[in-house]
């Protein structure tokens, strides 16, 4: 048998998880202890088979009141997929005005989610 | 022609530029060399900023005479260049019998070097000037003051500046040849010639020295370390009290200095170096100021240290020997045309207005020496800062100039227009610290943790900066790396 | 110089004085105006971009700027009043303020003020960091600011001092765009921030965390060239053989934040020790009538979720006072016991049902929050972990405390 212990990350009372897997190659998980809600346990499962995060960066805009508009992804995505969704981020550029939720990049790096504005940007002439 | 000069001066320090500004009344030309971005880059800036009275130095030296003189000078000329400057008195105080002693004798040679004043106080006349200042006798020097440094090395340049002189910033000397008729001085690939060449470059007045060959000078830095205290506790002191020299010991010790924008310093350390440039401040040095801080002050609480600092005093003798060394202000006669200030420690800041008439004679036996008519010796402006004037006086400012209205640094409460008028300077420097050390902004409690993003700002929109033209203090401490983003193809 | 009458003033329009200018105004009080020193609402949340804010409020994982739009839509909605790139630079007992702005310099007299001031944060001279004073040290927030909104890359190669959530937030960050974070250095033996940003802004990248390790010396005369950093003994004691010099071009500082209570000061405000912030009732009043106090300016928050709730109450409060007038009745003090570093409000009626606020002194497991009057145990509330990065509320009822002689807060094991 296999113990792992997680820090939930899914809101900020940060629950300390204690897995019990069975040993082997897949995942094959036994108890959870320690989460206090199901949507943490959830997270858990998630967590051991395949690990999600939403992530938040900026988008320059051009003639924008602010210069870059705060961006997010409005679903998590894979670990591992993170640096390449920021490389498509940091590819991006926009042009001003721009409205908080709308889709900047849809799907990024072939991942199920899309790039959203965070912040509303007016257009200002220079 | 162009990089000649009848006159040039080797850093920009107080002294400096205090000559800067004497000569600038006259028709000679002037230019100051200065290897910092800014003027009052070292020992000027970094110092308790105290205008004393000339009590503690022997008759008939010139740290006496010209401190004595240059703190008669010195409201004059703060009135007209608009600098703050408060004589607020100080007390020098006795615990025993032996320390008696040596304010009596202290006073004696202050009434020979002429100080004006000086009086004997028993505990009831000392607790009326400061309560619970503790001791058993004191030493009352009521023409001791305060004021901040480098705003009078600034004003001074400025001044100096508008009646015509040259400054040369960010060129350090590398190679000074006597030529016939003067002098050859190479500064970071300029060439400039001069007439009468003129040493006031500090801590390294000796390099320059070696320059034109002459050896028989060292400068051994002495390192002094401060505490910045809150302006919560302005009004605590009302005088500056220093400990009576116990038992012949000379140093003043580490005590508490008001300064005029309402912090409390604690210091300065004592501690010799052997780099010029070592401005670090040590966890021993500042360990010890915080314990001595509380036992000096027991209202003060650990969130009142808001920054600490250290100066550098060119110290003529070994550490070994400690002690004072008369300062040097010669015109060589095997050098001819060579006037060179060395040493000029402790009191140079109040004595820099004599040394200026002393080094303006010594400059006339070279050449002749007419006052100009057109020389203007006030400043524009205020003296002071927008927050320290009554609110019909600010609400007329603000209806003039809309940026008086705007408050980019919280904790000091400086304005758009005095961070404008800083970055705006006559001299041209463009530096953060030149910015911090005109407007008074970044120096308060959150030290620029507010008003540095809107300075940025603000030298972005106004002046076109680009990420990497914000520098610190040199050209090689560069507050950023660029853009996060490149948002222009 | 021109002097304006006002019902209520908040002074600060971030997420407190958002809530409590929106909570005041649904409470029927017309005449509000909120003073705000930027040209846009929100305050600190326009720079954290990162998600996680909303999860009590609004059931979802927001970013800063989308958690401020909705109670700036909410404000602009209600029609409140807003006077934007205007400082309050004093205030007095009677509750008039100066206020300066481009416009020009008046006085507002104010029959209640809010004071939602926020905090600041703790710098390099407070810590009284030994060393060199080169350029690249900033304060997290400060670089989050020059990053999040102003496009400016502040450094490449980064040591983080101090594991506030601010600085576990910046290394992230920083990570990913681009720039190597070597650390994060932490004077405690515990992190100062949330476990689960300990978990996804530096587990998740292999930034590590060094506890019970500190920044003793700056290094570099013009940039920032590296920091020594040793262990500590309990006793916070540096380890001299522990010394270790780290190459860096940047030192973020996330090392505490202070309410900023210097208006409240100048008005005559009494601050608690313990908070930094004023002491107040159940109404969130201060000493001084009139004047309330509500998020980073009264304690600092871990949670935007609490500091919008409890402003809301401040509204309702301040609208209740302005509506009837009603002085304070609180009698029964509340004070802290074991293991508790602070408890809020500091005094209260015992009429209305009341959410004490409180922190605990040192990790713990396993423990209660015990709220007793004398013998008598008033509530209890079971946790598997007391942390003191973790604001813990506790709710009480009117009909428990109406005869109370005074509330104890302790923590029991």
């Amino acid at each position: 048998m296999l113990k792992k212990n997680l820090v939930c990350i899914v809101c900020p009372n940060g629950c300390d998880a204690e897995v019990m897997m069975e040993d082997g190659q897949e995942i094959k998980i036994l108890s959870i202890d320690g989460c206090t809600c199901d949507k943490g346990k959830e997270w858990v499962v998630q967590e051991l088979t395949s690990p999600m995060r939403t992530i938040a960066s900026g988008i320059p805009v051009e003639h924008g009141d602010f210069k870059l508009v705060s961006v997010r992804t409005d679903a998590p995505i894979p670990l591992g997929k993170i640096f390449e969704v920021m490389t498509v981020i940091r590819h991006k550029k926009l042009k001003a005005p721009v409205a908080i939720g709308d889709i900047l990049v849809p799907n990024p790096a072939g991942t199920a989610c899309n790039i959203i504005a965070t912040r509303n940007v007016a257009f200002m002439a220079v | 022609m162009e990089n000649q000069y009848d006159v040039i001066i080797v850093g920009a320090g107080v002294v400096g530029n205090a000559i800067a500004r004497e000569l600038s009344k006259t028709s000679v030309s002037v230019a100051v060399i200065e290897k910092e971005l800014d003027v009052s880059m070292g020992t000027s800036s970094r110092n308790s900023g105290v205008i004393h009275s000339g009590i503690h130095y022997k008759p008939g030296t010139l740290r006496a005479s010209l401190n004595v003189l240059g703190n008669s000078m010195m409201a004059d000329l703060c009135r007209d260049l608009k600098v703050k400057i408060d004589y607020i008195g100080k007390l020098t105080v006795a615990r025993d019998e032996e320390e008696i002693k040596s304010l009596y004798m202290i006073k004696e040679q202050g009434e020979a070097n002429g100080v004006p004043g000086l009086e004997i106080l028993d505990p009831n006349a000392m607790e009326k000037i400061q309560p619970r200042v503790g001791g058993i006798k004191a030493l009352h020097s009521p023409s001791t003051g305060i004021i901040c440094p480098y705003s009078l090395t600034i004003a001074l340049a400025e001044n100096a500046h508008a009646n015509g002189c040259h400054f040369f910033l960010g060129h350090g000397v590398t190679a000074i040849r006597k030529i016939q008729d003067g002098f050859e001085i190479e500064a970071s690939g300029k060439k400039l010639t001069a007439k009468v060449l003129i040493n006031s470059a500090g801590l390294y007045s000796a390099d320059v020295c070696r320059m034109l060959g002459i050896h028989e000078y060292n400068i051994y830095p002495c390192r002094g370390e401060y505490l910045i205290l809150d302006k919560r506790l302005k009004g605590t002191l009302n005088v500056l009290v220093y400990p009576a020299p116990h038992h012949g010991k000379a140093g003043l010790g580490i005590h508490l200095t008001n300064t005029v924008s309402g912090n409390i310093l604690i210091g300065p350390s004592n501690e010799y170096l052997e780099d010029p440039e070592d401005y670090a401040c040590t966890a021993d040095i500042m360990a010890q100021l915080r314990k001595e801080g509380h036992a000096l002050l027991p209202e003060l609480k650990t969130t009142d240290f808001i920054r600490s600092f250290s100066g550098l005093r060119p110290k003529q003798t070994r550490p070994e020997v400690g002690g004072f060394k008369d300062f040097v202000i010669e015109d060589r006669e095997d050098i001819k045309g060579f006037i060179n200030l060395v040493g000029i420690e402790s009191p140079g800041l109040t004595s820099s207005p004599a040394i200026a008439l002393m080094v303006r004679d010594m400059v006339g036996k070279h050449l002749p020496l007419t006052l100009k008519n057109d020389f203007i010796g006030t400043r524009s402006g205020m003296t002071g800062h927008f927050h320290e004037l009554s609110n019909e006086e600010k609400a007329d400012l603000v209806a003039g100039n809309p940026d008086y209205g705007e408050v980019v640094c919280r904790c000091e409460q400086i304005t758009k227009k005095e961070v404008l008028d800083a970055v705006e300077n006559p001299l041209g420097v463009r530096t953060i610290n030149s910015i911090k050390y005109r407007s008074r902004a970044m120096m308060g409690r959150c030290q620029g943790g507010f008003c540095l993003p809107r300075i940025v700002q603000i030298l972005e929109k106004e002046f076109g900066y680009r990420p990497e033209d914000y520098l610190l203090k040199n050209r090689i401490s560069p507050l950023f790396l660029g853009k996060m983003r490149q948002d222009t193809p | 110089m021109k002097t304006i009458k006002k019902d209520l003033v908040i002074i600060g329009g971030g997420p407190a004085g958002l809530a409590a200018a929106v909570s005041a105004r649904k409470k029927g009080l017309s005449d509000i105006l909120l003073i705000e020193r930027d040209k846009i609402l929100g305050g600190i949340l326009n720079q954290c971009i990162h998600d996680g804010f909303g999860l009590h409020t609004f059931k979802e994982a927001l970013t800063g700027p989308e958690y401020a739009q909705r109670f700036i839509d909410e404000f602009h909605g209600l029609g409140i009043e807003a006077m934007p790139e205007t400082i309050v630079l004093s205030l007095d007992k009677e509750k008039t303020l100066t206020v300066s702005s481009k416009k020009g310099f008046v006085k507002i007299k104010a029959n209640a003020v809010i004071l939602a001031m926020g905090c600041r944060e703790r710098t390099a001279g407070a810590i009284s960091l030994p060393g060199t004073r080169p350029a690249g040290v900033y304060t997290a927030g400060a670089a989050q600011n020059f990053v999040n909104l102003q496009n400016i890359m502040i450094g490449k190669r980064i040591v983080i001092l101090g594991s506030g959530d601010i600085g576990l937030i910046m290394a992230r960050r920083m990570t990913l765009e681009g720039a190597k974070v070597e650390a994060v250095f932490e004077l405690l033996p515990t992190p100062s921030g949330l476990a689960r940003n300990v978990q996804q802004c530096l587990n998740d990248y292999g930034i590590p965390l060094f506890l019970s390790t500190s920044v003793f010396e700056l290094h570099g005369k013009d940039r920032l060239t590296g920091v020594t950093v040793a262990k500590v003994d309990e006793k916070f004691q540096m380890i001299p053989e522990t010394k270790r010099l780290v190459p860096c071009d940047t030192l973020l500082l996330s090392v505490g934040l202070i309410p900023e209570n210097e208006l409240s000061l100048g008005a005559g405000v009494r601050l608690e020790p313990a908070t930094s912030g004023a002491s107040v009732d159940d109404r969130f009043m201060t000493n001084i009538p009139g004047v309330f106090s509500c998020g980073n300016v009264l304690h600092v928050h871990d949670l935007v979720d609490h500091v919008s709730e409890e402003a809301a109450l401040v509204g309702q409060s301040a609208a209740a006072y302005l509506l009837d007038r009603t002085e304070s009745a609180a009698a029964i003090p509340v004070v802290t016991k074991e293991d508790i570093r602070y408890v809020l409000p500091q005094k209260i009626s015992g009429k209305t049902d009341v959410t004490l606020s409180l922190r605990v002194t040192r990790p713990m497991r396993n423990a209660s929050v015990l709220v007793a009057d004398g013998d008598r145990k008033i509530a209890r509330k079971k946790l598997v972990r007391l942390h003191p990065a973790e604001m813990i509320r506790i709710k009480v009822k009117a009909k428990h405390i109406e005869n109370a002689e005074k509330l104890e807060v302790s923590v029991q094991c």
